[in-house]
């Protein structure tokens, strides 16, 4: 496991050779347990920075919000952002590399590998076992295939694969391929997969398999997701914590036109409502499965937003679908090389198209 | 709304959709859409009083647009377009609600139909509410041509096209010009000499001062737009100068490699170094890298040490140029189909079972016999030959399902060249049926079954396969209901014809379609069969279906004429539906710069920018922008959505 303090001269390292002109990372939050995003620019404040398995946030999302502040300020740098990444965290910033969002060169990738572990499901833990107080936890920190949770006088030991987010037990890459230093080894194939009596990992899109096999008639499926869709209250947490959702105009802000300088009348005059303000079944279906089809071979299944959704919408089984599809009909890994095109900008001859009715 | 005036105007089609569409009713519902402001309906709309009556109208009540509901935009929107600007509106304040193709012809039911096409038309009256006027784009234009294969149709559209004035760059794949037609003894129904005719065109070729001949290379791409081609050549290396090269035989005669000689398929056999026919042009030996000893003079080096001319050099390399044209003519011919589906037949297992072309070899006065037919076993002249049709042909269970067209009349001029040489010899035709349409065609085939005394047996043969010195060949004539069994010296097979190998690619690079079964597809069937679907790019000859001497050549001169059409023209104007960048919305993703197929997109200062003339607005940009930040004009969300509501009547 990846010793907090190594990361914490790493990080002051970097900030006082002045290799980096900031680091984003985690610190203890207000809240007990919980870590939280953190952007530090000074050495003094590395030793802020944590490393447990609450770390669960997906940070990309704070060099899309470093591109859009700079871009707002009109402010140029020659010096990279650090940025602490999970191997999904990483898959994501190749995405965002991909996709030209961010040059290569304008990040310093200090890779985190979870190695055979993973990060805390806030909400398994709360059914987990008798007696523990999630809101009176003071610590959670890796403890081989175990969590070690600790409030003010007690502490547990909970297996790691009991409490582990799912995303985590599917974890296609726990650690990071593209980086520019790298704490932690990358686990061997063995270790991560545990016993076959204890497995620590499922298969990848094994909640997904557990899905289709429930509801295994489009009718089933209609019904699930016209229950899901119904419950959703577009508060766009999904959208707000996603590293890919960075579009400058998203078609559901649509109704709220932003309006700029540049902005004629003519466009005021033709804004378009693809679909209206209130949450109704059919408008929200049309928002969330636009979102997973411009995920489409983008998503690298961070997970965030199902963990983000306050009514609890399954949303990674949308995402992992459209993965799945991707890597079994075009070989498209998103997230695995910088180098490859976009799955929806490559065009192959042997392309399949048997879905084309 | 858009506020606009709009009139709608129905055409019956006479019954085509009146038959199924109550074109009376589509019109009085349209008057009560929102903006439009009159209707009518009329028997033809693009007759001459249907177009007075839209112009007519368009100047009574003030139009500011109009919407035709009538047959497909391909056919006459151009016609209602020009209307509207002789009524003085815009070219793009007429829309085309396409109620026959898409409604009238497709369908049965009355009612629904006439539903559908009240929603069709309620579609373009939206679409058009947000149109906005456009003005063509101007561009200039290229007077030169880019002709793609030497053989008879190259040869004649360029000869054609330089005739008219106009620079020709004819680029041929191999060392020679001429192509299949070159390899031809003598042609039906006629029976005059093919390299006869064929040779003066090709010295015209050679000697003509607008034409540029590029021999052993290939188009490797093609960027631009119609008027403005760019397109890059890679001419392979040439060994031998041609201008010091004087024809001696003496590196031939030195050469120590043989190998067979792909220009007498097979055949016979050549040097590495070699004149591939006497009649080639570029008149000058050819040095074939692929079998010479290695172009090292360590190694061998004997024809350059021979040659008193010093017309052979080793270190020369493949070169690639860029040229400019504003049209290109694709003339990249036949290949007979593949061998080594045709297991039955003993293709290329049995020695004495040829295909058409090599036949033509062997009866050709330049061929390896000298125009002798013997047999390639054991060099006698055969006295039972075999000749069998649509070897491939109409076959669509197993091989092709088309006609290959010329295969009835070369195997009864084969048959009439063998029995010209050998009087006593039996000739055996196995055929389906004998497809002789043609100037003098019929005549020529009943000449060979009555005077020739060939004999026709209708029916297919199951089975060829070789016993001594034999071929044997077991078939059914199914006049007589008889299995019949026949002791051969020699099999032709009348192979059905493809594309050529270099079909797909050249396709691919020009950026035309191929139909079904791999030929380069027309742009119309009928109205428009020398065009491809891009626009500055004609087709001739074999490449575009399977087809006869005088068809290619008239082909030939067909898109040679098309060509100079287009480039006699001052100027040319570009669509100016084109795609357009929001660039505030642009993140710079780069997908559509990838997805382009007429790289007519680029980054500059990390947001996309359009070069218009490129763009041929097909909205690939579009489908793969995330960020909605690029949109066709006049093919706008808004009216996407609008056009949406408009079918499902939101």
């Amino acid at each position: 496991m990846i010793d907090p303090e190594e990361l914490r001269t790493r990080a002051r390292d970097l900030l006082e050779g002045g290799q980096v002109r900031a680091v984003i990372g985690y610190r203890r939050g207000s809240r007990g347990w919980a870590a939280e995003p953190v952007v530090i620019t000074r050495p003094e404040e590395a030793q802020d920075l944590v490393w447990d398995p609450s770390c669960v946030h997906n940070l990309a999302l704070y060099l899309v919000q470093d591109r859009r502040r700079r871009g707002a300020l009109r402010e140029s740098t020659d010096r990279p952002i650090g940025i602490l990444a999970k191997g999904c965290d990483a898959r994501a910033i190749v995405v965002l590399m991909q996709e030209n969002y961010v040059q290569r060169d304008e990040v310093y990738i200090i890779g985190l590998s979870c190695e055979s572990s993973g990060m805390l499901d806030e909400r398994k833990l709360a059914g987990a076992a008798e007696g523990i107080d999630p809101q009176a936890l003071e610590a959670v920190d890796f403890e081989g295939d175990a969590f070690v949770l600790s409030s003010q006088h007690q502490q547990w030991r909970l297996p790691a694969a009991g409490v582990m987010a799912e995303r985590c037990l599917e974890c296609r890459n726990p650690c990071p391929k593209v980086h520019d230093t790298l704490l932690g080894k990358e686990p061997r194939e063995q270790e991560r997969r545990g016993t076959a009596s204890a497995p620590t990992m499922s298969d990848p899109f094994a909640e997904l398999q557990r899905f289709e096999q429930t509801a295994d008639s489009a009718a089933a499926r209609w019904d699930f997701w016209s229950r899901q869709f119904d419950r959703c209250i577009r508060c766009f947490a999904c959208r707000s914590v996603c590293p890919m959702c960075y579009c400058e105009e998203c078609m559901v802000d649509s109704i709220s036109f932003t309006v700029t300088p540049d902005t004629t009348a003519q466009e005021k005059a033709n804004r378009l409502r693809w679909i209206e303000r209130s949450a109704s079944r059919s408008d929200n279906i049309g928002y969330h499965l636009t979102r997973a089809l411009h995920l489409a071979g983008r998503c690298i299944d961070c997970g965030e937003c199902e963990r983000v959704c306050p009514v609890r919408i399954p949303l990674r089984l949308l995402n992992t679908k459209m993965e799945r599809e991707s890597r079994e009909r075009f070989g498209y890994e998103p997230g695995a090389s910088v180098e490859v095109a976009a799955l929806l900008a490559s065009f192959r001859d042997d392309d399949p198209n048997d879905f084309i009715r | 709304m858009s506020g606009k005036r709009i009139g709608v105007f129905v055409c019956h089609c006479g019954n085509n959709i009146a038959g199924t569409v109550d074109v009376a009713q589509v019109a009085s519902v349209m008057a009560a859409e929102d903006g439009v402001v009159c209707t009518s309906d009329h028997a033809y709309m693009c007759s001459d009083p249907g177009q007075n009556a839209v112009i007519a109208a368009i100047k009574e009540n003030a139009l500011d647009g109009v919407v035709v509901s009538c047959c497909s935009p391909n056919l006459h929107e151009r016609t209602f377009r020009e209307n509207a600007k002789a009524a003085g509106l815009n070219a793009f304040d007429c829309e085309i609600a396409n109620i026959r193709e898409q409604c009238a012809w497709v369908h049965r039911d009355p009612g629904e139909a006439t539903e559908k096409a009240i929603r069709i038309s309620r579609v373009a009256v939206r679409r058009l509410g947000r149109s906005r006027p456009l003005e063509p784009i101007d561009t200039g234009v290229t007077r030169r041509v880019l002709v793609v294969g030497a053989g008879i149709a190259g040869i004649q559209a360029s000869l054609d096209l330089a005739a008219a004035g106009l620079d020709v760059l004819l680029v041929e794949r191999q060392a020679t010009i001429g192509g299949r037609m070159m390899g031809l003894s003598e042609t039906f129904p006629t029976l005059d000499c093919s390299q006869c005719v064929l040779s003066p065109r090709m010295v015209e070729v050679a000697r003509h001062p607008r034409i540029t001949l590029m021999v052993s290379s290939e188009v490797e791409k093609v960027s631009g737009y119609v008027g403005n081609f760019q397109v890059k050549i890679r001419r392979q290396a040439a060994f031998v100068d041609p201008d010091l090269c004087k024809l001696c035989d003496d590196c031939a005669q030195v050469c120590p490699v043989v190998v067979p000689n792909e220009y007498e398929l097979g055949l016979s056999a050549r040097r590495a170094i070699f004149m591939p026919y006497p009649q080639a042009i570029p008149a000058t030996y050819t040095l074939d890298e692929s079998s010479c000893l290695g172009l090292n003079p360590v190694v061998c080096g004997k024809c350059r040490d021979v040659c008193e001319a010093g017309a052979i050099t080793y270190d020369r390399k493949p070169e690639t140029v860029v040229e400019q044209v504003g049209a290109v003519v694709v003339a990249t011919g036949f290949d007979l189909y593949g061998q080594e589906q045709l297991g039955e037949y003993g293709l290329g297992a049995i020695e004495d079972v040829l295909d058409g072309l090599q036949y033509e070899r062997l009866c050709s006065a330049s061929g390896p016999t000298k125009g002798k037919i013997l047999r390639p076993s054991d060099h006698r002249a055969p006295k039972d030959v075999v000749f069998i049709q649509c070897v491939g042909s109409r076959d669509p269970a197993r091989h092709c399902a088309w006609c290959s067209k010329i295969c009835c009349m070369y195997t009864a001029k084969h048959a009439k060249l063998f029995k010209h040489q050998v009087p006593d010899g039996r000739a055996y035709v196995f055929y389906i049926d004998i497809r002789s349409g043609g100037k003098g065609y019929e005549e020529f085939v009943q000449g060979v079954m009555e005077e020739d005394e060939v004999m026709y047996l209708r029916g297919r043969v199951s089975r060829v396969y070789q016993d001594g010195d034999k071929v044997r060949v077991f078939g059914t004539d199914t006049l007589s209901g008889q299995n019949v069994e026949i002791e051969a010296d020699l099999v032709v097979l009348a192979l059905a014809m493809q594309p050529s190998a270099g079909t797909a690619a050249i396709a691919k690079t020009l950026k035309i379609s191929r139909d079904k079964d791999g030929f380069l597809a027309e742009a119309h069937p009928k109205l428009r069969p020398v065009e491809s679907v891009t626009a500055g790019v004609f087709l001739a000859g074999t490449a575009q279906g399977p087809k006869d001497i005088p068809e290619t050549v008239a082909q030939a001169s067909a898109a040679a004429a098309k060509a100079i059409g287009l480039l006699s023209q001052p100027r040319l104007s570009h669509a100016p539906t084109v795609a357009q960048v929001r660039s505030r919305l642009c993140t710079g993703c780069r997908m559509c710069v990838d997805t382009c197929p007429y790289d007519a997109i680029r980054l500059v200062q990390g947001k996309a920018v359009v070069t218009d003339v490129l763009c041929e607005g097909c909205g690939s940009c579009v489908a793969s922008c995330l960020r909605a930040a690029i949109q066709v004009k006049n093919s706008s969300p808004l009216q996407m959505k609008e056009m949406i509501e408009a079918v499902l009547r939101v």
